[in-house]
């Protein structure tokens, strides 16, 4: 597996921007995993995961509309780039042959 | 429809400056966006907190503000470009260039003297190894009318204390300056004249005084033992090894005895103030004087070795009343004083502590900074005056992209590379001037490179920031569209903040000569003054170890020289005005009141030989058979007294003896003039030690022999040393011509680096106006009109200047003169001369460049244009 450096936060940071498609941008993206985790989750958590998936080539951005709520400030949207959606399939691969190979670990509870 | 409430704004101006600026905007806009959404679900107040929460969670590394982007320009390559930049400025500007050059070396070097010296002083006493718990104790002595200090105290103290305080590991005593063996030690046929000190035990153990041979817990427990410092040792044996267990006698005023010697020291440290060159046991002067080991006797200097812990103010406050129920009477206040800090703070006036050496000390370290301040000055001004040309520069660097954070970082690397500059030039002055530094100073400093280079190349990058910063901020902030336009237009302020500078450097240097002219004046006067008694061709020498008969036959000797005036004797140093006695009275006090008196013990022809004016009555004369009983006053004693016929008058001494007044001399200063004139008791000794003779004039030379030999006569072991009177009272104000030595170098230095400043000012404004001037003589304008206009804008700076010292000075000057009992007035020529010869200085250095360009032929200025 190559280094994809991509942590556990992250990865999901990542899934819910793909998710979100055209809506991707911050506090959708905050809301989406806060409602799926069940906990809430600061602007500045998510923002700085962004930012570092960004800077790894895991994500592209662009400016969106700006809304009142919004101050007049611009959105930023986010999207998944090819690799990302690469090393997503990759790990889930890995992650499946895992489970594969573990004895029965629903009934040994 | 609810008012609509808009998330609080003012964190945003926080984090602009530290969040990344490409991220504000999205930022910010999820953050409110979330805030309205919160305000629907939870209500403002919680909205708001978590608002206020959020923005401190967004301070996380990878959204704030970084300096990646910079970082991949190689810095290396951008400092060459500085520094390449910085030597092209060096060389097209090199009058600048030179003025601060010269100015910081100059500025550097004096500072780094003074930094060396008083290093030197904190210095002294700090290196015994127990130093941070070494103490020494002190007593506080209450008087009817004052609070006395003393540094002695009874040799009976430390071992007390030792016992009744568990504070105490350990305490020394040793014999108080007064108690101290000088004397001659022979070794078979050699004998020669050396200083000791009694002292406990224990001595080596507790203090850091280096033993080269013995033992430290067995060397001093005898009385028959004695330690030889390492040059006594070989001077006598030729090697220490030999030393050991040698006898030697050792002759002085409190014993003579053999000895052994049990072991050899290093010479005490040039920065102890104990300086010896014998040890023998304590014990010896308790058997010579038993009071050296009473309550009563202050015989003794106590040091004590406190435990590692003891807070020393409370320590203090349990010994405070040690010695009531000792001596019953409750007059005494003991203390403790950390050991080394006794020699910088040693100075008490009525139980408080008013400083010392302390004083001098932060004096001088203020001069330094404020030389230093006006060298930085210099370059400041300098730099920010020619900011017009390096618009420019600065204008296309700032538009194709240049931070200003990396143009402030520029100009601090010119400032700094001048700093390195001259720090290497005042290095090499320093190396240059030490000699003589120690030689004005009196001490014996040399420059140790590896302790003082990280120092002052923190002090030079101290300096070089201090001068850089105002012109780096000040250059950097020009607006370049303005600045390439040519519509720049100075900072508002800038020429008044420039002017203010120069005002705080002349201010500064008028108060430095003022105190040159003050310091000098005041030691003139005190080295002029007719004190009442003869200085001129008198000597005085110690007469050592003879008995009182001896001594008069030694003395009448000495009267059949024929080159010898007259001489007498008297009992401790005459100029050193400290004899003093106490329990004379003609009425009693209600209070018990007990005047110390001035009180020098003197022979016979004394008063003669110096020359004393008698009033009335007589002096001490051999053919009155006068013994104790006979005394002398002066005139301030007998107003003190209230004596109506003051000669043959009986007074009172103690509770039930009397005093024969026999005569009344003239006031005349005792001791040097820092003490008044105060009422004096002078009392009859035939055995006083010193003698005072006074020579024929012209006949010295021949006479001096003439004594030396009977004085080898009558005293055998010992040599001969005179000095005349004169120059033991220049002595006295020692301290004082020292600081007018190096005040007058200081304020020479200071005066030369404004003046420096100046000149550079003047050259620049002559060269900005060059046009102007030109015009200005084409329309028809003289040279004087040009002369004159150029100068008047510094010459009411200096003016301010001269307003703004005087009263500065004023104040200083007064309060150093209360120095003195005696002092010179204050008078305004002073003021004016200092305030005169600064304008004259500062027009002799604008001088030059102002004439030179009010004599430019017009056309030529006019043609180019630049």
């Amino acid at each position: 597996m190559k280094k994809t450096k991509l942590g556990e936060f992250e990865e999901l940071v990542l899934m819910a921007v793909i998710v979100l498609q055209t809506e991707a941008y911050g506090v959708n993206i905050k809301q989406e995993l806060e409602n799926r985790l069940n906990e809430n989750l600061s602007v500045g958590s998510v923002q700085s995961s962004l930012k570092r998936l960004e800077e790894k080539g895991f994500l592209n951005s662009e400016f969106g509309e700006a809304t009142q709520k919004r101050g007049g400030k611009r959105k930023r949207i986010y999207s998944a780039t090819p690799y990302a959606e690469e090393v997503l399939q990759e790990m889930k691969d890995i992650r499946m042959k895992l489970w594969k190979a573990m004895p029965n670990f629903a009934t040994a509870k | 429809m609810k008012e609509h409430i808009s998330p609080p704004r003012w964190p945003w101006k926080l984090l602009k400056w530290f969040l990344n600026k490409d991220y504000l905007e999205e930022l910010q806009g999820d953050m409110d966006e979330v805030f309205e959404d919160d305000l629907l679900t939870v209500g403002h107040q919680r909205a708001k907190r978590r608002y206020l929460v959020g923005t401190i969670r967004l301070f996380r590394p990878s959204l704030l503000r970084t300096n990646r982007k910079r970082q991949k320009l190689n810095q290396i390559d951008m400092l060459k470009h500085y520094i390449a930049i910085a030597l092209r400025a060096f060389s097209r500007h090199k009058t600048s260039f030179l003025i601060n050059i010269i100015g910081l070396s100059t500025g550097l070097a004096a500072s780094l003297l003074i930094l060396l010296w008083v290093n030197d002083e904190r210095k002294v006493d700090t290196f015994h190894e127990n130093d941070a718990r070494l103490y020494r104790i002190m007593t506080h002595f209450q008087l009817s009318d004052q609070i006395e200090t003393w540094d002695y105290s009874s040799g009976r103290m430390g071992q007390a204390m030792v016992d009744e305080f568990p504070e105490v590991e350990d305490a020394v005593r040793i014999g108080h300056s007064q108690f101290q063996p000088s004397g001659v030690i022979t070794y078979q046929n050699d004998h020669f004249q050396t200083k000791g000190l009694f002292a406990s035990p224990n001595f080596f153990q507790v203090l850091s005084y280096e033993l080269l041979s013995g033992q430290a817990e067995s060397v001093l427990n005898s009385k028959d033992q004695i330690l030889l410092s390492e040059d006594n040792a070989l001077r006598i044996f030729g090697s220490i090894e030999k030393a050991i267990g040698q006898s030697i006698e050792v002759e002085s005023r409190f014993f003579s005895k053999d000895f052994i010697i049990s072991g050899v020291f290093a010479k005490p440290p040039t920065h102890a103030t104990l300086q010896f060159e014998f040890v023998v046991n304590y014990d010896l002067l308790i058997d010579r004087d038993s009071w050296a080991n009473e309550w009563n006797g202050g015989y003794a200097e106590n040091y004590l070795l406190l435990k590692e812990g003891t807070d020393i103010e409370a320590f203090n406050a349990k010994i405070e009343n040690f010695l009531d129920d000792k001596v019953n009477n409750e007059k005494f206040t003991v203390f403790a004083i950390k050991y080394s800090d006794l020699y910088l703070y040693g100075n008490y006036q009525d139980g408080r502590l008013l400083g010392g050496r302390i004083s001098s000390v932060q004096l001088y370290t203020l001069v330094a900074i404020l030389i230093l301040v006006i060298a930085c000055i210099n370059f400041m001004n300098l730099s920010t005056a020619q900011a017009s040309k390096k618009m420019k520069e600065i204008g296309v660097k700032k538009a194709i992209g240049a931070h200003k954070g990396s143009l402030i970082f520029q100009f601090l690397t010119e400032s700094l590379l001048i700093t390195f500059i001259s720090l290497l030039l005042a290095l090499g002055l320093v190396y240059m001037l030490l000699p003589q530094f120690n030689e004005l100073t009196g001490k014996d400093i040399y420059f140790n490179w590896l302790e003082f280079l990280p120092k002052t190349s923190l002090l030079a990058l101290l300096v070089g920031l201090l001068a850089g910063s105002y012109p780096a901020f000040y250059l950097s902030g020009f607006q370049p569209v303005q600045v390439l336009k040519g519509q720049f237009n100075h900072i508002k302020g800038e020429a008044f903040i420039r002017k203010g500078l120069v005002i705080l450097q002349f201010s500064l240097s008028i108060i430095f000569i003022i105190a040159v002219i003050v310091i000098n004046r005041q030691i003139k006067f005190t080295q002029n003054q007719h004190l009442g008694y003869d200085r001129q061709h008198i000597i005085t020498f110690e007469s050592k170890g003879l008995t009182s008969e001896k001594l008069q036959t030694f003395i009448q000797a000495l009267h059949e020289i024929p080159g010898v005036q007259n001489s007498g004797n008297m009992a401790g140093e005459f100029l050193w005005g400290e004899d003093s006695a106490s329990g004379y009275w003609t009425v009693k006090e209600p209070d018990g009141r007990n005047h110390i008196y001035q009180s020098p013990k003197m022979g016979y022809q004394t008063i003669e030989t110096l020359n004393l004016k008698l009033l009335e009555g007589r002096t001490f004369d051999k053919r009155f058979n006068d013994d104790r009983k006979s005394i002398i006053l002066n005139e301030a004693a007998v107003k003190y007294l209230k004596l109506e016929n003051p000669s043959g008058a009986i007074i009172n001494y103690g509770q039930n003896d009397k005093r024969e007044v026999i005569g009344v001399i003239k006031d005349f200063q005792y001791g040097s003039m820092h003490q008044a004139i105060e009422p004096m008791v002078i009392r009859f000794r035939d055995w006083g030690p010193n003698c005072i003779v006074k020579l024929k004039p012209g006949l010295e030379l021949e006479t001096l022999r003439r004594i030396e030999l009977l004085y080898e006569e009558f005293h055998p072991k010992y040599a001969f040393t005179a000095s005349y009177l004169a120059d033991d009272y220049a002595a006295l104000y020692d301290t004082e011509t020292k600081e007018s030595i190096l005040s007058n170098y200081m304020a020479g230095i200071a005066i030369i680096i404004s003046c420096l400043g100046l000149f550079g000012l003047a050259a620049f404004t002559a060269e900005r106006r060059t046009k102007e001037i030109g015009i200005r003589k084409i329309l028809g304008a003289n040279q004087g009109t040009i002369i004159a206009l150029l100068t008047s804008s510094f010459t009411k700076t200096v003016l301010i200047s001269i307003v703004l010292a005087i009263p500065i000075a004023y104040l200083f000057a007064k309060e150093w003169l209360k120095n003195f009992a005696y002092s010179i007035e204050l008078n305004w020529w002073i003021f004016a001369l200092a305030g005169i010869s600064c304008l004259l200085m500062a027009w002799l250095a604008m001088s030059t460049q102002v004439i030179k360009a009010a004599r430019v032929n017009p056309a030529i200025s006019l043609r180019n244009e630049r």
